[in-house]
C-alpha cells in the first residue's frame, strides 16, 4: 500500500482514537516503520487529540493528590517498616495488586537478606532429619487416603458453584502456583497446594484472605507432596484477593509479607 | 507549594524512570487537570472520577518502566491510561452510568476552575477554537474520544455505513488539525 493512501484512508485516525482492530493496529505499526511520512502523520494527529483532551482541562479536588501520594511507594521514602499493614481503605473498593507486589518487594529487599540466611540455615539442619520421616509417613497415609481423597477432590472440582482463583507466584517465589476454589453460594473456600515449594519442616503455609482492606487468616494448609488433595479452609463471603505466605508451624495472628509466596486479586 | 522548576520531557522521563519524588509531583500538578477533565467527561460522576483519577496516576507511577520515547508522545500515553481505565470502569458491572443533567451552574463553575490553576495549557482557548468545528465534526469525535464506543456502535449511533466512520473520523480530525493548526 502507498503511504498517502494509507494516510487518507482515515485508519490512521481509528488507530489514534484506538478505534483500529487488532489486525488494523498491526498493519498500522508495521507502516510507521516502513514510511516516515506516516511516523509523522500519527504524531500530528496525536498532538491534535492532545488538543483536543486539553479542551476539557478541569481542576480535580485538592484531597485527590495526597490520597495518591500516600499509595505510591518512593524508595527515598523508606515507607517500609518491620510491621506489616495494607493500606487502609475507607470505601472498601479494590486497588490494583501491583502496589502489593512492589511494597511487598521493597519489603522483601530489605528483610530478606537477613531472613534468607536464617531460613536457609534452619532449612538444612531441619530437611535431612525430617525428609525421612516425612517420606515414612506419606506412603502409609497415601495408600490409605488415595481413594476417598480423590473422589472428594473431583467433588470440588466440578461443583457448578465453585470459583477457581489461581494465585501466581511473587517475585519472592516466581515458580509457585496455588488454587483456590471458592463457592459462590456458600462462601466455602477449598485450597489446592500442589504447586507451591515444599517448606521445611517448622514452617507452614497460611491462607489469608484480604476483607475489606485488612489481612484475615484463612487457615493453615498442610503439604503432603505426591498426594493431590484439596482442603477445606476457612468460608469468606466476601474478598478483595487471597494470598498464601509462610509461616511457622501453627501460624501467625498476621501475615510476613516477605515470606508471601502467591496472590491473586479477585476480579468483580 | 510553588513549582518553579520547569522540566523538559527527557528530562521528566528519566526522572520518573527512576521513581524521582520531585517529578511525579510536576507530572500531577501539570497533567492531572487534563486527565482528570477527560475522565469526569466521560463518567459524568465527580467521586468515581477522583477515583479513577487516582487509579491512573499510581498507574502511571508503578508502569512508567514500560513507558520510552520509541512509544510516542508521553501525554498521549497518559490520555490513553486515562480513556482505557474509564472505559473498562463504566463497562463493569458494578458501575452504573449516572444521568446527571449538567445545570447551567455547574458548567459554569468546571469553566472558572479549568482557567485557574498551574496548568500550562490554555483550555479556554482551546474551547474557544473548537467552537469553530461544525456541530457533527464534534459529534464523531466525540463518540470516538469519550464514550469508548466501537467503530461499529458509532456506525449505529449515526446511522451511517461502518466504511464511513473512517472517512468520516478523517475529515473531522483534519478540520481540528486546522483549526488547532497543528
Amino acid at each position: 500500500m502507498e503511504s498517502k493512501d494509507i494516510i487518507s484512508s482515515g485508519l490512521l485516525e481509528l488507530y489514534v482514537l484506538g478505534l483500529a482492530s487488532n489486525e488494523e493496529n498491526t498493519n498500522v505499526r508495521r507502516w510507521i516503520t516502513q514510511f516516515p511520512e506516516v511516523d509523522k502523520e500519527i504524531a500530528e494527529i496525536q498532538v491534535a487529540m492532545e488538543g483536543y483532551a486539553l479542551a476539557q482541562a478541569t481542576q480535580p479536588d485538592q484531597s485527590v493528590k495526597k490520597k495518591i501520594l500516600d499509595r505510591i511507594v518512593l524508595p527515598s521514602n523508606d515507607k517500609v517498616t518491620s510491621e506489616v499493614s495494607f493500606q487502609k481503605n475507607e470505601t472498601a473498593k479494590v486497588y490494583t495488586i501491583p502496589s502489593y507486589y512492589k511494597w511487598a518487594a521493597a519489603a522483601s529487599i530489605i528483610l530478606l537478606i537477613g531472613s534468607l540466611i536464617i531460613n536457609y540455615t534452619y532449612y538444612n539442619k531441619y530437611q535431612s532429619v525430617s525428609a525421612n520421616l516425612q517420606v515414612a509417613q506419606n506412603e502409609l497415609n497415601k495408600q490409605k487416603e488415595i481413594a476417598a481423597g480423590m473422589s472428594k477432590d473431583m467433588q470440588v472440582v466440578t461443583d457448578k458453584n465453585a470459583m477457581p482463583v489461581v494465585l501466581k507466584g511473587t517475585p519472592h517465589a516466581p515458580d509457585a502456583l496455588a488454587k483456590i476454589f471458592w463457592m459462590q453460594n456458600t462462601g466455602e473456600v477449598y485450597v489446592d497446594p500442589t504447586n507451591l515449594p515444599q517448606p521445611a519442616a517448622d514452617k507452614q503455609y497460611q491462607l489469608w484472605a484480604i476483607v475489606d482492606g485488612k489481612p484475615v487468616d484463612g487457615g493453615m494448609i498442610s503439604i503432603q507432596k505426591g498426594l493431590y488433595k484439596i482442603q477445606k479452609m476457612k468460608s469468606f463471603g466476601k474478598a478483595e484477593a487471597f494470598a498464601i505466605t509462610l509461616e511457622k508451624q501453627g501460624g501467625s495472628p498476621t501475615p510476613t509479607m516477605q515470606e508471601m509466596y502467591v496472590i491473586a486479586k479477585i476480579k468483580i | 507549594m510553588l513549582q518553579v522548576k520547569k522540566y523538559s520531557e527527557d528530562e521528566l522521563v528519566s526522572l520518573l524512570q527512576s521513581k524521582d519524588a520531585q517529578a511525579f509531583n510536576y507530572l500531577y500538578d501539570n497533567y492531572s487537570a487534563a486527565l482528570y477533565g477527560v475522565i469526569y467527561k466521560m463518567v459524568e460522576d465527580k467521586e468515581l472520577a477522583e477515583d479513577i483519577l487516582q487509579e491512573v496516576f499510581v498507574k502511571i507511577w508503578n508502569n512508567f518502566s514500560n513507558y520510552n520515547s520509541t512509544k510516542g508522545r508521553l501525554f498521549t500515553w497518559m490520555l490513553n491510561i486515562t480513556r482505557n481505565l474509564s472505559i473498562d470502569t463504566f463497562r463493569s458491572k458494578t458501575y452504573k452510568k449516572q444521568v446527571k443533567i449538567q445545570s447551567f451552574e455547574n458548567s459554569v463553575d468546571n469553566f472558572i476552575d479549568s482557567t485557574s490553576g498551574t496548568g500550562q495549557f490554555d483550555s479556554l482557548g482551546i474551547r474557544r477554537h473548537l467552537t469553530r468545528l461544525k456541530n457533527d465534526q464534534k459529534q464523531i469525535i466525540d463518540l470516538a474520544y469519550f464514550s469508548g464506543f466501537t467503530q461499529e456502535e458509532i456506525a449505529k449511533q449515526l446511522s451511517i455505513p461502518l466504511g464511513t466512520v473512517k472517512t468520516r473520523m478523517r475529515t473531522a480530525i483534519m478540520e481540528l488539525r486546522k483549526i488547532l493548526q497543528v
